[in-house]
């Protein structure tokens, strides 16, 4: 049986549809529900973020995955009250964007702690919501090399992948050496594993990504969209030529069964102003025209989009 | 919050100081490390809790006390509208802290910003942060703001002061000064250096209380003199702590004793240090009357006289937390 954790409770792989598979329905570093300067009122939140997700759902959008991790703002009765309203499926993820995100309590928990705060997560609910994570979040710390607390959490998120099934996402896929190594020792097969923010432009220059999928791993193009020509872009941006031939490159060389695409958007940022322009549909009215452009055919569009994703969400045990 | 008032302020809003009474001045209500409420096992049931603080809240005005002071900051389990609650319920005044640290203890969004490189916060940005949670009330965070802030309290990490510790100190004694609130630290490994830096922006030394001063170390090295004659407030404020960090109830005494008699009994305050509900943290699980039922009998034993109790536990605490 295929399944599939989403807020509204599990979905058979066959229902996600087109997913984009990193996404954020709003997210703040931990500490920024401090200052008010962020504060949205629930009216603005939702006034933001239904259209974006009615739009998705318009264009064909099945599935958002919500990768804001547990100190940053993650927020699943809101998205339980998001995806059924709009119709679109939503996924949230357990786990922490990188051990900078991660507060004092999770930093000094060991790895078999986190383990089971993950495992909990995934097989019996988030909090009080009852709704189950559907992809474990882990990531790279500022700095540009693993440290030690994003290390236990790596290796925590490979015990819990493997004890529940479900894959893991990762912010960023520099030092992916290290990474890889976790979950080698933890004897994770690769394939449940997306490297992710293999494009974005302050590390696409240091990430392997052709090595990463050589070993097995599903490597992302998910920050389609943050781009130099932007009226105000982001550090991480990046020209929008440079990135979709980037992307070109890696789905010719043969790398398609491996390669998953998003956006990375915020429908409302929690704790930071957000990109002015840049939403999920990205995906939609941009990207695809520029793969149709660029010679792709829908076969492959529909693998990047609809079967590559089903085959990693899709809880293997 | 207007200047040079005779009131202090409590999370029901200013009460003349004269009505504090016996002050607890170093306590925390619901303690949670930072993170522990998304812990999957930590559960915080707020009736449960409720319970558990109205009840330790009334034993300690049963016993005499009749105002308690959070110095846990804002970002450690504060709970603005349990207080109020808790306040109205049992009729002890609570007065709630701003500020955070030490460094250990912050969220990312002040240590790796968004920005490239991810610079953590100066001090201006803090005092910015807590002079508004003083000026424009306490945060619910993401949902209103409450009543003024009472106090600021920051923290120096043990093994020395961090430069961001640097920046909490600078920001913490800059909101203090803008705002007339007063200004409690716990230092690192240097007691002495810590409150210099405080001083350094121009803080009165009688406007900040200089906390844990009955550790081990510092009453080795003779901080609790030197604080006090550098003006600051002195609390021996782990009253009751019986573990090899700190020194004990009966020696706590008679540095009190010795304090006094050099003549800084309008400087030293008590208090316990203990964990009311504590959550990802053990918690020092002590009455907030020990001071009063276990301790002062201890004072009048080594010769202090009841003026001197007096000013320890009420004109002390009242001076302090005045908002000038």
């Amino acid at each position: 049986m295929s399944r599939v954790n989403t807020v509204l409770g599990p979905i058979p792989a066959e229902e996600l549809g087109f997913v984009a598979v990193h996404e954020h329905i709003g997210y703040g570093m931990p500490g920024s529900e401090l200052d008010t300067r962020w504060w949205k009122t629930p009216e603005e939140r939702y006034g933001e973020t239904v259209p974006k997700l009615r739009r998705f759902h318009d264009y064909g959008g099945g599935t958002f995955v919500d990768v804001t991790g547990i100190c940053n703002g993650r927020d699943v009765d809101y998205y339980k009250s998001l995806s059924a309203k709009t119709g679109v499926h939503i996924v949230a993820c357990t786990g922490f964007v990188g051990g900078d995100t991660a507060l004092p309590f999770f930093a000094r928990a060991s790895v078999d702690y986190l383990v089971r705060q993950f495992v909990h997560e995934i097989t019996v609910g988030i909090g009080t919501t009852g709704s189950r994570a559907g992809v474990i979040k882990v990531g790279v710390s500022r700095g540009g090399r693993m440290t030690d607390l994003d290390k236990r959490i790596y290796r925590a998120a490979a015990r819990a992948a493997l004890a529940t099934g479900v894959p893991i996402l990762t912010h960023l896929a520099i030092d992916a050496e290290n990474a890889i190594a976790i979950f080698h020792e933890e004897g994770l097969p690769l394939d449940r594993v997306l490297f992710g923010h293999a494009d974005d432009g302050v590390n696409a220059e240091k990430t392997r990504d052709t090595w990463i999928a050589d070993q097995g791993g599903r490597v992302g193009f998910d920050t389609f969209g943050y781009e130099t020509e932007l009226e105000d872009p982001p550090f991480w941006a990046r020209p929008r030529k440079e990135r979709l031939d980037h992307f070109l490159r890696f789905v010719r060389q043969g790398h398609l069964p491996r390669v998953l695409a998003s956006a990375d958007a915020n429908c409302s940022p929690l704790g930071w102003p957000g990109v002015k322009g840049h939403t999920v549909n990205y995906l939609f009215e941009d990207l695809i025209p520029d793969l149709r452009a660029a010679g792709l055919g829908e076969s492959e569009i529909r693998t990047i989009f609809v079967d590559n994703p089903a085959d990693f969400l899709t809880i293997k045990n | 919050m207007t200047a040079n008032s005779n009131t202090v302020n409590t999370v029901l809003g200013p009460v003349h100081a004269d009505e504090l009474g016996i002050v607890a001045v170093h306590e925390a209500l619901l303690s949670v490390v930072p993170g522990a409420e998304h812990a999957f096992d930590a559960a915080i049931d707020r009736a449960e809790v409720f319970a558990t603080l109205a009840a330790k809240l009334t034993d300690f005005r049963d016993k005499g006390g009749r105002t308690i002071v959070d110095s846990t900051g804002m970002f450690h389990g504060r709970d603005v509208r349990l207080y109020e609650s808790l306040s109205r319920a049992t009729g002890v005044h609570i007065v709630a802290s701003t500020g955070m640290g030490p460094e250990e203890m912050l969220g990312g969004y002040f240590l790796t910003p968004q920005t490239n490189p991810p610079t953590p916060w100066p001090a201006e940005k803090f005092a910015d942060l807590f002079t508004r949670e003083v000026t424009e009330g306490m945060v619910v965070p993401r949902v209103e703001r409450r009543g003024a802030a009472g106090l600021v309290a920051t923290a120096a990490s043990r093994g020395g002061m961090t430069p961001t510790d640097e920046s909490l100190f600078r920001g913490a004694a800059r909101s203090a000064l803008h705002t007339g609130v007063p200004l409690s630290v716990r230092f690192g490994d240097d007691a002495v250096h810590d409150l210099g830096v405080v001083l350094d922006e121009k803080l009165p030394a009688g406007r900040v209380v200089v906390g844990g001063l009955d550790r081990a170390d510092a009453v080795a090295a003779g901080a609790p003199f030197r604080i006090a004659r550098l003006g600051a407030y002195v609390a021996l404020d782990n009253v009751g702590a019986d573990d090899a960090e700190h020194i004990t109830d009966k020696e706590r005494a008679a540095l009190v004793a010795e304090l006094v008699a050099a003549g800084h009994a309008d400087r030293v305050l008590l208090s316990g240090n203990a964990t009311g509900v504590a959550r990802g943290l053990p918690g020092r699980d002590l009455p907030y009357s020990h001071v009063l039922t276990n301790f002062v009998p201890l004072l009048l034993a080594q010769g202090v006289s009841d003026q001197d109790v007096h000013h320890l536990l009420v004109d002390n605490p009242r001076d302090l937390l005045t908002v000038r």
